[in-house]
């Protein structure tokens, strides 16, 4: 039974860490008033860069580093059609994100089906050894804290920060933010190439730690799922990363539901992360006022600027 | 029957594929820029997925290999992959055959009714197809009795299991699937009835990680011996080294990526066949025909079975392997029960080649239920 508890809940940190990462980076995006539905092509060309770059250096950092460079400059591509065209921002972003899975092909072409060793997991001695606590706290890859840290982040900088606040003023009202002197089209792609970066990462987290191999089409809808992450988790940090951590642990309970033989329709199984954590979410988000609160005003508007 | 998956894998990974057709098309004009003495055999290959280092493309790409090895100089390779189902296999299909290829191995299911009209169309063009059941007089169809290996692998997981549990890692229970489970599950039992097996069905065709959880889980639940079924990836392969229990994989030779816990390989082979259907087309003696290729035709093995076998496990193995080659001996030979003990294969019967083309249910020792 311990074996299972342990599975499930150390299990459920590694998987929710690519889609938090993902998540905190569309999080900003969308606070700065953009909409970007590329997430799931950003993530994996950061899988494909950072599979290839570790490979070839031998390095996990160069392999983040690039990964996140990668999905950067994907992403500096929508930016440049949405913010600095005025393109439709959903058009733009599926049309981004379908390039980013051909780009992923392209540059994970040699590397099809071969494997790397994954990050190494932290070691505190004694402290990782303890029953439980040890395996599922102390024992997990160091990016999984990373994905921790940022969420208090990416909270702190929203809420507490004046950047956050400038983010967030671009988001709702880029008009009045532009007449007091922010530069709305500057925030807005920084906040892109941001959420291009923090994509790229959790992408390169899923084929340097989770899945420690490069397949074509690895990322298998994860991307999609942080869209709906952050719209249902009302564009606050610690609900996203629940949903993010609730979402993780009911699949991972899936599977094991499954394994026991109950007799459950398995496609009722399958369905079950979704319908779990869209129900939960939905219900700690039900208050209208907060969700009116959070929204960011302007989500998916293409700013003109009023000289 | 296999790409049959490949099939339902592409069209849920049609996006994807759209855009690497792109590089696909790349490919395709450089080798058909390259024209070459009328008398040379050239050979156009489709194949549905990249040609990567393990899997299915990669067991066809094998193959094609043999053939050129086979006769050299005789004949001329096209090859494009990962190429999805429907106008754009149609197109490429048409290409080769205004680039003069005579002879067309396609490597999906979905391929299927465009290559029919090809067949019509073009009388003097012979096509070979993998899994599909319609025939033409110059197309025929291939597809390995996957059960034969799987029986054989299944003895293996009997020796070695110590908590008399193995978990298995499946897409969807297609019949395909669900004879290779069955006959997994009767060849483990012959040598330890005590065996029981679970099945995490991913739901899913595609989703390497979500197989990666799945071996954990059933790892997490006793399972000692995992089998990764139709899985185009290592993914479940290296979970099981890294854990350290024993994994049997379909398709293509794991060893490498699991050197100490690799139990054994249900090796596909298409060399001993398109080797025949190309000499027939040389000697314009090609007849489309259904080749349904077991282990007496070279198309399945076990190849990389674990040294933790003992000589005398080994040598009960070998008469298994040796009794279904010479035809001897049939897996699905009764009295075989379902889960719920109904005999569906009456003592000393055989299972029907229709009927286990269609089987639908699973065998008694499998603790999960069909999803109905």
């Amino acid at each position: 039974m311990l074996d299972l508890l342990v599975f499930v809940l150390a299990g459920t940190l590694a998987a929710a860490t690519p889609l938090i990462f993902a998540a905190m980076g569309e999080l900003v995006v969308e606070k700065s008033g953009v909409l970007n539905l590329s997430i799931e092509g950003m993530m994996a060309t950061g899988a494909a860069t950072g599979f290839v770059m570790a490979k070839v250096s031998g390095s996990a950092i160069v392999g983040f580093a690039s990964a996140a460079l990668a999905s950067a400059l994907l992403s500096l591509v929508f930016a440049l059609l949405t913010v600095g065209f005025l393109a439709n921002q959903v058009a733009a972003g599926l049309a981004v994100g379908i390039l980013g899975l051909g780009v992923s092909v392209l540059i994970g072409k040699n590397y099809e089906g071969t494997t790397i060793s994954p990050i190494e997991k932290i070691d505190l001695g004694a402290l990782s050894e303890l029953p439980l606590l040890g395996k599922v706290i102390f024992a997990q890859d160091p990016m999984v804290y990373v994905s921790i840290a940022s969420v208090i982040a990416i909270t702190y900088l929203l809420k507490r920060t004046k950047l956050g606040l400038i983010i967030r003023a671009v988001g709702e009202s880029p008009d009045a933010a532009n007449s007091i002197g922010y530069p709305v089209v500057l925030v807005r792609t920084c906040a892109i190439m941001f959420g291009g970066a923090m994509a790229g990462i959790g992408g390169a987290h899923l084929t340097l730690s989770y899945t420690p191999l490069w397949a074509e089409g690895l990322v298998a809808g994860r991307g999609w799922i942080v869209v709906a992450l952050v719209v249902f988790g009302t564009w606050q940090a610690p609900r996203i990363a629940i949903g993010a951590y609730l979402f993780g642990a009911v699949s991972l309970i899936e599977l094991f539901v499954q394994g026991q033989g109950f007799a459950i329709p398995s496609q009722l199984m399958s369905a079950m992360p979704y319908i779990i954590t869209i129900v939960v979410l939905a219900i700690i988000s039900r208050n209208p006022r907060v969700v009116r609160l959070n929204h960011p005003a302007s989500l998916g508007i293409p700013y003109l600027r009023n000289e | 029957m296999y790409s049959f998956i490949r099939y339902l894998a592409t069209t849920s990974r049609t996006a994807i594929h759209q855009l690497a057709l792109a590089a696909g098309l790349i490919s395709a004009s450089a080798f058909l820029s390259n024209a070459h003495a009328a008398d040379v055999l050239k050979i156009g290959y489709i194949y549905p997925s990249p040609a990567g280092d393990v899997g299915w493309a990669h067991e066809l790409d094998r193959g094609r290999q043999a053939i050129e090895e086979a006769f050299g100089d005789k004949v001329e390779s096209m090859v494009v992959e990962n190429i999805p189902e429907g106008p754009d296999a149609a197109r490429i299909m048409n290409q080769f055959a205004a680039q003069g290829a005579k002879m067309i191995m396609l490597g999906s299911f979905g391929y299927m009714n465009d290559g029919l009209k090809l067949a019509k169309r073009y009388p003097d063009i012979k096509i070979i197809h993998a899994s599909g059941y319609k025939l033409a007089d110059n197309m025929g169809n291939f597809q390995t009795r996957n059960y034969e290996s799987a029986y054989i692998a299944g003895i293996a997981a009997g020796f070695v299991t110590n908590s008399n549990t193995v978990g298995m890692v499946a897409a969807y229970p297609i019949p395909e699937v669900v004879g290779i489970i069955n006959a997994f599950t009767l060849g483990a039992q012959e040598v330890n009835p005590e065996i029981t097996m679970k099945v995490v069905w991913l739901n899913s065709w595609f989703d390497p990680s979500k197989a990666q959880e799945s071996a954990r889980s059933l790892i997490a639940q006793q399972s000692d011996v995992i089998f990764s079924i139709y899985q185009d990836t290592p993914s479940v392969v290296t979970v099981a080294e890294e854990e350290g229990v024993y994994v049997v994989n379909t398709s293509s030779d794991m060893k490498k990526y699991a050197p100490n816990h690799l139990l054994a390989s249900m090796q596909i082979s298409w060399a001993d066949h398109f080797i025949e259907q190309t000499q027939k087309v040389l000697d314009g003696t090609f007849k489309g025909t259904a080749f349904w290729g077991g282990m007496a035709d070279g198309a399945v093995s076990v190849e990389s079975l674990s040294t933790d076998l003992s000589a005398e496990q080994m040598q009960t193995i070998n008469e298994k392997v040796e009794a279904i080659s010479a035809g001897t001996f049939h897996p699905f030979t009764g009295p075989v029960v379902d889960q719920d003990g109904k005999v569906m294969i009456k003592d000393g019967d055989v299972l029907p080649d229709g009927d286990l083309l269609g089987i639908n249910w699973l065998v008694k020792g499998v603790e999960t239920r069909l999803p109905k």
